[in-house]
């Protein structure tokens, strides 16, 4: 069966960057979805799922900037923003920051192998999912849910990055929502 | 740079070889208990438990296909689902994520590391759960994990493999004898 074993662990936090920048952006949506019979949306409450992290969902600039960066590409595909009536959709986004490893693949060649087994080089780094879901107001089922996962090293320091990191991922998670039938 | 930590990681000697395509079906009966005497099922209460990936939080898409593949391949078995009001059993299931690393040899001593190549991957299991209506024990569990690295982000390939997992777990259930269903 398996044994236990100990992989040094060299967590080079500014390597962690070159092995995980690439944002990976996907999305589930209900089959045969016709978006055009919607029109308005909505911010909807939270919901009830594990808080996401606090420096991302307690940062007013990234609040700001996602519900921005939402509300553009919401208008670019023709939905309006509606307070007023019942919208057609409510929005909700979510906001996750979880600690993950990466092997660096680079330096395993030059890990040693001894007694107890290889010295493998690994990062540690911090990876960030943002889900955005829309859900139909009156069935209030989910029709569409988006995301985008990357690291988020760079970004917790510098609003410049965070921005750009939100709208890459708000603009590549929207070209993915279905076009009108 | 921070301190070399050390990490101990479980090298499971079932995934090593093939860990991308790997996975372990298993299950548990509770002991003098006779499954095939329960005719009708219904849904027990959904578990709350965040799954581990904010992907599949409340993510309907991933829970309504786990559900029909589940009632599918209770019916195909004889089981009744009831409409409403009692019912001998009670179905829960329950998934969820986690990253793990495969040593993949760098576990052994004295390998040249040319030959390691230790990865990180994400790891799912689904958990299915027959639980006696009336007594609220468990009568059956049985699950399945593996590496699901890329399925979530692929809506069509996460509902295959929701399928393909379900009805090998469900496979595992005790046979009905002589009975037609």
């Amino acid at each position: 069966m398996s044994r236990l074993t100990a992989l040094a662990m060299a967590a080079i936090g500014t390597l962690a960057v070159a092995g995980c920048a690439t944002m990976n952006v996907s999305s589930h949506v209900e089959r045969g979805l016709d978006v055009s019979r919607y029109h308005t949306y909505n911010w909807g409450p939270a919901d009830a799922l594990p808080a996401g992290d606090p420096r991302l969902e307690k940062d007013p600039f990234f609040q700001d900037h996602l519900r921005g960066a939402v509300e553009k590409a919401m208008a670019g595909r023709g939905f309006e923003w509606s307070t007023a009536d019942a919208p057609d959709l409510l929005l909700h986004y979510h906001a996750n920051i979880t600690e993950r490893i990466d092997v660096d693949r680079l330096d395993v060649q030059r890990g040693y192998c001894g007694e107890s087994g290889c010295d493998v080089p690994t990062v540690q780094f911090e990876a960030g999912t943002l889900v955005i879901d829309v859900i139909d107001a009156r069935t209030n089922r989910l029709i569409w849910r988006g995301w985008a996962q990357s690291a988020v090293q760079g970004m917790l320091a510098n609003q410049d990055t965070m921005a750009r990191q939100i709208n890459e991922a708000v603009a590549r998670m929207f070209g993915e929502f279905p076009k009108p039938l | 740079m921070r301190p070399i930590a050390r990490l101990t990681v479980a090298a499971l000697a079932a995934l090593a070889l093939t860990a991308c395509a790997t996975t372990n079906v298993r299950s548990f009966v509770e002991r003098g208990i006779d499954v095939q005497q329960y005719r009708t099922y219904s849904w027990g209460p959904p578990h709350e438990q965040a799954t581990g990936d904010p992907r599949l939080d409340n993510n309907r898409f991933f829970q309504e296909r786990i559900e029909a593949a589940v009632e599918h391949n209770l019916n195909a078995r004889g089981f009744e689902k009831t409409a409403g009001g009692e019912s001998d059993l009670l179905i829960r299931y329950y998934a969820s994520v986690e990253q793990l690393v495969n040593a993949n040899g760098a576990d052994r001593a004295f390998v040249p590391c040319e030959d390691c190549r230790p990865f990180v991957f994400d790891a799912g299991t689904i958990v299915i759960d027959l639980i006696d209506a009336r007594t609220k024990r468990m009568v059956w569990r049985g699950w399945q994990e593996g590496s699901i690295d890329g399925l979530i982000d692929n809506q069509a390939w996460m509902e295959k493999r929701v399928d393909e997992s379900v009805a090998r777990i469900l496979e595992r259930l005790p046979r009905r004898v002589g009975r037609v269903s």
